[in-house]
């Protein structure tokens, strides 16, 4: 109950920052008027729509969840309002938790608010649902969602600023997951070993990326609703990883 | 009577990052606050008040020491039910309007519907926060506004000890007067209150013991009245002439004389007598023998310039 | 919090950990099949897309590029779409339209100044298209415009084959839900069809005309509404039937055939299939019955056969061709050419010049730079009136004409395979109704064989700078031509 009300606190307060608002504002506008951009045919048309409109959501959930990930914790501390809330009956495991949660409902709010209009301006454009699309808006919020805990995670050490560029730097390693996959077959045992480690370790962002089934008919992911379990379950995983990390730290933290 | 708040050899280093020198905000502090009084913890500015306080709270942790509150250990999620804080210039969510912010703090005590409604409500009529504020953002709370809704966030869990640093800073001298009440007021309903504060008159008037504390290390601690209290007597007579001032003046070093009234001040016990005597002798009459009360303000002034040696 | 329970959560971080591996481990085969054929974004990638695919936003990237380089496309600048082809391909290989329209900017628009098609390019083409049909071995559309390019710009019927037969048996297309479901549209059958036609083989286009009409059938009898399903259908009641009348035409001499627009066409209703009756007339009842027991007579079924007026076969050999050409170099790298062929008006002659060692190349991988030192031109030129002339000039593009090479061979071909079918009626599908003195050449490797018509001259440097005349000295064996450009470089 503790948990759940620092994580309705987050929310509100999050959601009345000026910034993720104009963040949602501009994403929003873009999603609208994806439809007016010139094309070659009808495929063409279809792709580029949706690419644009998953894209738009990713890069504007990227930015609200980075933005929040990064504050939730240093702005009670810089506010000095976390005094008044460590002081009260309430474990920092508690607090951590509480943050994570109502920055994670900030991101679902703004994630659910994108997709509906994404899924307003296809409808609108080809005249039917397209279910498929909100499972890629799925994967972008457990993308999210591990994105989040990691940037919750530095923040309990971390400059807002330093977290910034950690978090970024991090998401972006972790969707070169191609790259350090490749270097798994390397002949060279400790180019394999040191690949394997960074392989493993870094959160794979990119293996949630599924775009390319979302727009091209012709790519075909075997399972794909046991794939999208799999990437569920372990952003959720990780995340508690992330988390148990965050509490650890935040927990001999002084603030 | 129980400890409200016992501390021994509390210590807390930082390390200055630019001189790498080693600072002592809190030096070997031992502390008793016992239950059910307004204790006054008084110190300059970086005296180490916040962070004898955040110890306390367990906000920061000791590099020495122990201490208790409501007799556990610092840290304890039950004893943190019964206290409440207000921190030295507290913010507050700017969003928030006063109800929501004490609903928030309210459920971080645990404390449920219908319950809570009622100690928000009772919470900041205590407080005296007018009632057209209450639905209103923070934002546009005056200081004073601020103080009184950071105070009923620490009413509301009807503590048993109540931690204010620095509660009146910064306000202006009605709000402050209004405040020092409101204080004096949970005194009396019986409440432990630890008060940290530079502000040495409302110390004086709300505090039952006072301690003093310097460059982190505790300098005085006693009753306000006992300290206050002093051991000299100041003699005011009536007549006499300029040679029996002079008289006075050699036993004493003191003394002064106009519109016929005599003045001797600082009288030590031992003298008392022999200058009754002089100015008995010398047919002059005694106004009054008052024992003398120092200001606490005196009292730390002492206190501090002692210990800095000027 | 207590050591034991730090001590207890860092504990727990082990199983979570394995657990995280173990997903991953499950997930990663499943992400690099879905991946097959990108690229990792580095390569020649300009700093404001780099950031996009990092993230994880190819297929955005590679949306918006290619809609600038439509831009580019309509602005004429088509140097530079290459490039951007190759980056979007690499970002998202699965934008199939980016490979048709790439491969199709690289075949066509390429030109020299009187429009003809710059062939150095062809290879290119043909390699981008293989990669996207690799990274794409499910779907159709990519192995169709395979199909295509090999028929229409290359005219390599059996390479054409091979592709729309992939497409057709292979192949499916997306359904409305996105799922890769559907049959490939019945075009696909068509030009499967009309390739084997192309290659000679006539049973077999007659068979795949067959299967298309009875699919057809099928479909318009659970969809009798549909308008356009009804045309396909009978589009291809009227190929079947027209391939039908032609193979009797041209090959079947004994059997009398009547003019078929006169008579009324009746179908099967079953099979969708014109009826015999209605391909073979005949003088007589007698006639007819005569025939029949002909067929009888080898152990063959006989057609119902009906009765009408006569008409003698088309295709009579030999028919003389006496296909001749005259070369000349008028000025500097200026051809012209004055040519005979006794044929129906509107027959096409080939024209090809290149250097001596060039050989059509065998790209491994898809590269957009080609070999600016090689010549390489190719033309064609109707005939009308049994003559047919034209003039080349190669002066004005060096770049497509650079003349590095000292020696060159000059081809003149006549393709019957190629040509049009009122041509083929007169000559069959593989020329067997043709002959000619002096430049008859059989292509005995293909099945059935085929009958061109080449001359070859293999001149020099010099005398496309008309620093000397070309004579029939020049003139160089057909065959041996031929098993040049069969042996690799
Ligand atoms: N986080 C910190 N890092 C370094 N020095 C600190 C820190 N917090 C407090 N101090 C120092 O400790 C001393 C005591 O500070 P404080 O407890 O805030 O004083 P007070 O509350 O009595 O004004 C001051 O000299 C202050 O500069
Ligand atoms: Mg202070």
């Amino acid at each position: 109950m503790v948990t759940l009300a620092i994580a309705k606190q987050t929310l509100e307060d999050m959601l009345r920052r000026k910034i993720l608002l104009i963040l949602l504002i501009v994403a929003v506008a873009m999603i609208a008027l994806g439809p007016s951009v010139g094309f070659l045919s009808p495929r063409e048309s279809s792709a580029v729509l949706r690419s644009l409109g998953l894209a738009v959501i990713l890069l504007a959930g990227l930015l609200i969840t980075v933005l929040t990930g990064i504050q939730v914790i240093p702005t009670e501390i810089e506010r000095r309002t976390i005094y008044t809330v460590l002081s009260k009956p309430v474990q920092r495991y508690e607090f951590v938790l509480g943050k994570f949660l109502g920055g994670l409902f900030t991101v679902f709010v703004m994630l659910a608010s994108m997709g509906i209009v994404f899924l307003g301006v296809l409808r609108y454009q080809e005249g039917r649902f397209s279910p498929d699309m909100v499972m890629g808006v799925i994967m972008t919020f457990f993308q999210m969602m591990l994105l989040g805990a990691l940037a919750i995670f530095f923040s309990t050490f971390a400059t807002p600023v330093v977290n910034f560029f950690m978090s970024f730097g991090l998401f972006i390693v972790g969707n070169l997951s191609s790259v350090t996959e490749s270097l798994l077959e390397n002949k060279n045992v400790a180019t394999r070993a040191v690949a394997t480690l960074v392989h493993y370790a870094i959160p794979n962002f990119g293996n949630f990326n599924i775009q390319n089934k979302l727009i091209h008919p012709q790519v075909v992911i075997k399972n794909l609703n046991m794939f999208i379990m799999q990437n569920v379950a372990y952003a959720i995983i990780y995340s508690a990883v992330l988390l148990i990390l965050a509490i650890i730290v935040f927990d001999r933290r002084e603030v | 009577m129980a400890a409200a708040v016992s501390i021994q050899g509390l210590t807390k280093t930082y390390l200055d990052v630019w001189t790498k020198t080693e600072i002592r905000a809190v030096d070997r502090l031992n502390l008793e606050v016992e239950e059910g009084e307004v204790f006054g913890f008084l110190g300059r500015n970086g005296a180490g008040k916040t962070t004898t306080i955040k110890m306390l709270l367990g906000l920061i942790f000791p590099t020495e020491g122990t201490a208790t509150v409501l007799g556990k250990p610092i840290g304890d999620i039950g004893v943190k039910g019964q206290i409440s804080y207000l921190p030295e210039e507290a913010y507050f969510y700017e969003g928030m309007t006063g109800w929501d912010m004490l609903d928030f703090y309210a459920r971080l005590f645990r404390i449920s519907e219908p319950e809570r409604s009622k100690r928000i409500q009772k919470a900041l009529e205590d407080v005296y926060l007018d009632p057209s504020a209450w639905r209103r953002p923070l934002r546009g709370y005056s200081k004073g506004m601020r103080q009184r809704t950071g105070i009923a966030q620490a009413l509301i869990n009807d503590p048993k000890l109540l931690i204010l640093d620095e509660p009146t800073s910064g306000l202006d001298p009605i709000a402050h007067a209004e405040l020092r009440d409101i204080i004096a007021n949970v005194g009396r309903q019986g409440k432990t209150v630890f008060l940290s504060s530079h502000q040495l008159p409302d110390v004086e008037l709300t505090c039952s013991r006072v301690a003093i504390i310097h460059q982190g290390k505790l300098r005085t601690v006693g009753k306000t009245a006992e300290l206050t209290s002093g051991d000299t007597v100041e003699i005011v007579y009536k007549g006499g002439d300029a040679a029996l001032l002079e008289k006075i003046r050699k036993v004493v070093g003191a003394g002064e004389q106009s519109n016929g009234l005599g003045r001797v001040p600082g009288v030590a016990p031992k003298d008392t007598n022999p200058i009754v005597d002089l100015i008995r002798g010398a047919g002059a009459e005694i106004v009054s023998v008052a024992p003398h009360k120092r200001t606490l303000e005196e009292v730390f002034v002492d206190t501090v310039m002692k210990e800095t040696g000027s | 919090m207590h050591q034991a329970t730090r001590r207890k959560l860092l504990l727990a971080l082990l199983p979570l950990a394995i657990a995280v591996v173990f997903t991953q481990s499950r997930i990663d085969p499943v992400v690099a099949d879905m991946h097959r054929g990108v690229k990792t974004p580095f390569a020649g990638l300009s700093t404001e897309f780099i950031l996009g695919p990092l993230l994880g936003m190819q297929q955005a990237v590679a949306g918006l590029l290619w809609v600038r380089a439509d831009e580019f496309f309509h602005e004429g600048d088509y140097d530079a779409i290459l490039p951007m082809v190759r980056m979007v391909t690499w970002l998202d290989p699965h934008n199939l339209d980016v490979y048709i329209t790439g491969a199709w900017h690289l075949a066509y628009n390429f030109t020299d100044s009187s429009e003809r098609s710059d062939r150095r390019y062809i290879p290119a083409a043909q390699r981008l298209l293989e990669e996207g049909d690799a990274n794409n071995p499910t779907v159709y559309d990519i192995a169709f415009e395979l199909g295509w390019q090999n028929t229409d710009k290359i005219k390599d019927y059996d390479r054409a084959y091979y592709w729309y037969k992939k497409c057709a048996e292979e192949r499916k297309g997306a359904d409305e839900r996105g799922e890769m479901t559907k049959p490939v549209p019945m075009f696909v059958w068509h030009q499967l069809a009309h390739s084997l036609t192309r290659l000679g083989r006539i049973d077999e286009s007659i068979d795949i005309w067959r299967k298309a009409l009875a699919m057809s059938m099928k479909i318009v009898r659970e969809d009798p509404k549909d308008y356009s399903k009804r045309n396909v259908r009978d589009s291809e009641r009227h190929n079947l039937e027209l391939m039908l009348k032609r193979k009797y035409s041209r090959y079947t001499h004994e059997i009398d055939w009547a003019l078929d627009s006169k008579l009324p066409s009746t179908t099967d209703p079953n099979t969708g299939e014109p009826s015999a009756r209605d391909l073979y007339v005949f003088k007589s009842a007698e006639e007819a019955r005569q025939k029949q027991e002909q067929y009888r007579a080898v152990g063959q079924n006989p057609p119902a056969l009906s009765v009408g007026q006569p008409r003698p076969p088309a295709v009579q050999p030999p028919w003389e061709t006496a296909f001749d050409v005259r070369p000349t170099f008028t000025a500097d790298r200026v051809l012209e050419l004055k040519g005979q062929f006794n044929v129906g008006d509107g027959a096409r002659v080939t024209i090809r010049l290149h250097d001596e060692n060039w050989r059509p190349p065998q790209l491994k991988a898809f590269t957009f730079t080609i070999d600016q030192s090689v010549t390489l031109m190719q033309d064609q030129h109707s005939v009308r009136q049994g003559i047919w002339g034209r003039k080349i000039d190669m002066s004005k593009d060096p770049k497509m004409y650079s003349f590095t090479s000292d020696r060159y061979f000059l081809v003149f071909e006549f393709d019957p395979r190629g040509t049009s079918p009122f041509v083929q009626d007169r000559f069959g599908w593989s020329g067997e109704g043709m002959t000619d003195r002096k430049y008859l050449t059989v292509e005995s490797q293909k099945t059935p064989p085929n009958r061109i018509l080449r001359k070859v001259y293999r001149i020099t440097r010099a005398q496309v700078l008309r620093r000397a005349p070309i004579t029939e000295k020049d003139v160089f064996p057909a065959d041996r031509y031929a098993e040049l450009q069969r042996q690799t470089p």
